[in-house]
């Protein structure tokens, strides 16, 4: 053992002098969430603003059936006038030009930050800018916030310059349309029936078609716009024909639904664990995997396996030295990564999340062990199976070669925490990796209290597999078709 | 010979040994067929042989990191089937395949092995001092091995072979690939463990070195000892007394 503990110290030293290992153990797991998150979330953020402050042309056709109705549409679609009604709102909770300024030029993020530093519940908000009443229907993430605050911008324009006399009726309607949309020319079309007027004044429903290209992002933005519209549009004649029969205005929605949060874990902690089980499933491979094939393959290409062998020690410590520096590696790797997702999570790389919840992500002692307790039985088998493997393996080439192929087989179970719907259960409890997974996702969910049993079975089928693996890593490191092999 | 008293525990006495490969093209290969050798304490014994002969892994047999497939050797004593730990504990190894780890110093290497040996800090302090001022070593003492040059090197790995001052040493073709300067710093290294009674067996396929440093040759073909006498004895075979003629005409009689 003290041999052991002798390999164990030369191999630390020895990977952390290895700038890959460092890299792999280290910076990678620490930089690649918060990197990662940025750029999508940047990234989506940017196009998706973009889109939207982009002017793109509408085609209405038959604007002649209700040149009224089409006059609201325009009206309403232009950021100019609808930012007045902004403006409103925003005097309403005491907020004035200065802060509709500051919004408009800085767009969404600022906007909502706006709101929260000024205790606004952002849905009221929503509910008031748009006159709906079922405000409390939308999504409430920060850019939906903002795409309903900020009005679409759309330019209505009654024909296409190519198509002047395009009409329904014709043949090649359809073709000349999705031509249209494919080179960016219009957004979406909007169709206004004959008899849109009459049903109107009748107290009818006036059926409006919207015509739309699913792949294009253009189109379908300008689709969601076009609808909340025409939402509010409804809203508003609703409530005035309800008004004109003398009716209260409850009549023409007899339900009404709020969809309200329970106070308990929110979209936060259901996204931590949903990804952090995953997350350490894959640093805690990746940490390993760099160390094993250098300790293993690396000391037979490097010719220092002979000088190791004549040794006075026990295969055994050898292997449990090596071992050693491996797991250490796996784990600080994935404690790494959940520190870096947690503290990326609460800085705000995914705003969308910080801004809405305003929850922490944090969990009791108990959790905290429970979490660690499942996590090192499974990195032991990670680490078992890398060095196996590793020291089969002549070069770290081939090494590498063969962890390749078990960094896909562990993945794909490792991936099941983000599935919707996959419990834990006793049937799911018995898959390996599918069990520490789901575990883990338990965990962080706060339903350990309900899994006690589970967790006892997968902790001691894990342990017992780690096991049996490190002692058939200590079999394997003994026989010469493996060490010596040519 | 069999019945010297003190030969069982300084020496080197390898009955019968035999390694059986299992290749998937030739099936099973007798790569050693029945070696059996004594070397003594004081001497330089050579095991002389072409190029797959058989050296190296009589060589790995005898360090234990090889089974053998029947027959056994003892060193110092100890046998290489039944006492590993011991045996290891007994010998300094060398070959060309013995590298450094590039990422610790000379002396991390060194003190690295000084405890696989079990040796007490105190102990491998004095000692790497003593043989860091003799190889002139303190100047690069605490540079990374990968940083060294290869007669740098070659001192690092001396060192770390007799750190823990063993009776029987063991070289394996250790001068090959080497430059002139580099081989002869072996060379007087090996000469040295002579003068220091140690026992001392040493592989090679250079009839040269056989003949200027050897006392006794074994000589190993196909995996079989063809023969095993005084380099005298041996050079005699021919009437020009060189090493080489003697090889090719008891490889050709006998094979």
């Amino acid at each position: 053992m003290n041999s052991a503990w002798t390999v164990f110290r030369k191999e630390l030293l020895d990977v952390m002098r290895d700038r890959r290992t460092l890299l792999f153990m280290l910076v990678i797991p620490t930089l690649s969430i918060p990197v990662l998150m940025w750029i999508t979330s940047g990234a989506m953020t940017h196009f998706l603003e973009k889109l939207a402050k982009e002017k793109v042309d509408v085609l209405v056709l038959g604007q002649q059936h209700d040149p009224k109705l089409v006059d609201e549409l325009r009206q309403r679609s232009n950021p100019e006038k609808a930012g007045n009604r902004l403006a409103k709102v925003l005097e309403q909770y005491g907020l004035g030009e200065k802060e509709l300024a500051l919004v408009k030029g800085e767009g969404k993020e600022a906007f909502v930050r706006l709101l929260k530093k000024k205790n606004v519940d952002p849905k009221e908000f929503i509910g008031k800018v748009m006159d709906s009443v079922n405000a409390r229907d939308f999504d409430a993430t920060a850019s939906n916030i903002a795409t309903q605050a900020f009005p679409p911008n759309f330019r209505i324009i009654t024909k296409l310059d190519r198509h002047p006399d395009l009409s329904p009726d014709d043949d090649d309607y359809k073709d000349v349309l999705l031509n249209a949309v494919r080179t960016d020319e219009i957004a979406a079309v909007v169709e206004i029936p004959k008899d849109s007027m009459k049903k109107i004044k009748d107290e009818d429903t006036t059926r409006i078609t919207i015509r739309y290209l699913e792949t294009s992002d253009r189109s379908t933005m300008a689709l969601k716009g076009l609808k909340r519209i025409f939402k509010s549009m409804s809203k508003r004649m609703a409530i005035e024909r309800i008004k004109a029969h003398g009716l209260p205005e409850g009549f023409a929605a007899p339900i009404e639904i709020r969809a309200e949060r329970l106070p308990g874990p929110g979209l936060l902690v259901k996204l931590m664990s949903q990804f952090l089980p995953y997350m350490i499933l894959i640093f805690s491979f990746l940490g390993a995997l760099y160390p094993a094939i250098d300790l293993g393959a690396g000391e037979k290409e490097r010719g220092t396996l002979e000088t190791l062998l004549v040794a006075p020690v026990s295969r055994l410590s050898l292997v449990l030295g090596k071992f050693g520096v491996v797991l250490t590696a796996a784990l600080v790797s994935s404690l790494l990564a959940t520190v870096s997702l947690a503290i990326s999570l609460q800085a705000g790389f995914l705003s969308d999340l910080s801004v809405l919840s305003g929850e922490a992500f944090s969990f009791s002692a108990t959790e905290a062990i429970t979490a660690i307790v499942m996590i090192i039985p499974i990195s032991c088998i990670f680490s078992a199976l890398l060095l196996a493997l590793s020291i089969f393996a002549k070069s770290f080439k081939e090494g590498q070669a063969y962890a390749s192929p078990l960094q896909m087989i562990i993945i794909l179970p490792a991936l099941v925490s983000i599935l919707p719907g996959v419990k834990l259960d006793w049937m799911t409890a018995s898959i390996p990796i599918v069990n520490v997974s789901l575990a883990l996702k338990e965990i962080f969910t706060g339903n350990l209290d309900q899994h006690w049993a589970h967790m006892a079975l997968i902790f001691i089928s894990t342990a017992v597999v780690a096991g049996l693996l490190l002692w058939f890593a200590a079999w394997w490191f003994r026989r010469e078709q493996v060490l010596f092999r040519s | 010979m069999g019945d010297d008293p003190g030969l069982g525990d300084t020496g080197v006495k390898a009955e019968g040994l035999v390694k059986i490969f299992k290749d998937k093209k030739r099936g099973q290969v007798r790569a050693v067929d029945d070696v059996s050798f004594e070397a003594h304490p004081g001497e330089v014994f050579g095991l002389l042989g072409i190029n797959g002969a058989g050296k190296t892994t009589t060589l790995r047999m005898l360090s234990t990191m090889l089974k053998p497939t029947s027959g056994d050797a003892s060193v110092c004593g100890f046998s290489v089937t039944r006492q590993g730990t011991e045996v290891r504990r007994n010998i300094g190894f060398m070959s060309t395949a013995t590298s450094l780890y590039g990422r610790l110093t000379a002396r991390e290497m060194v003190v690295y092995f000084g405890k696989l040996n079990r040796m007490h800090p105190d102990k491998i302090e004095k000692r790497m001092k003593v043989l860091f001022e003799l190889f002139d070593m303190n100047e690069f003492a605490d540079t990374r091995c990968d940083k060294l040059s290869t007669g740098m090197k070659q001192k690092v790995s001396i060192v770390r072979t007799v750190l823990h001052d063993p009776q029987v040493m063991i070289f394996d073709e250790p001068t090959a690939g080497l430059d002139v300067l580099t081989s002869r710093t072996i060379v007087d290294f090996v000469r040295q463990c002579r003068i220091e009674k140690k026992c001392v067996i040493f592989s090679t396929h250079i009839m040269d070195e056989v003949d200027k440093l050897c006392d006794r040759v074994g000589l190993i073909h196909n995996g079989k000892l063809l023969a095993c006498e005084p380099i005298e004895d041996l050079k005699s075979y021919t009437d020009s007394g060189r090493v080489e003629d003697a090889f090719v005409k008891i490889v050709e009689a006998k094979s």
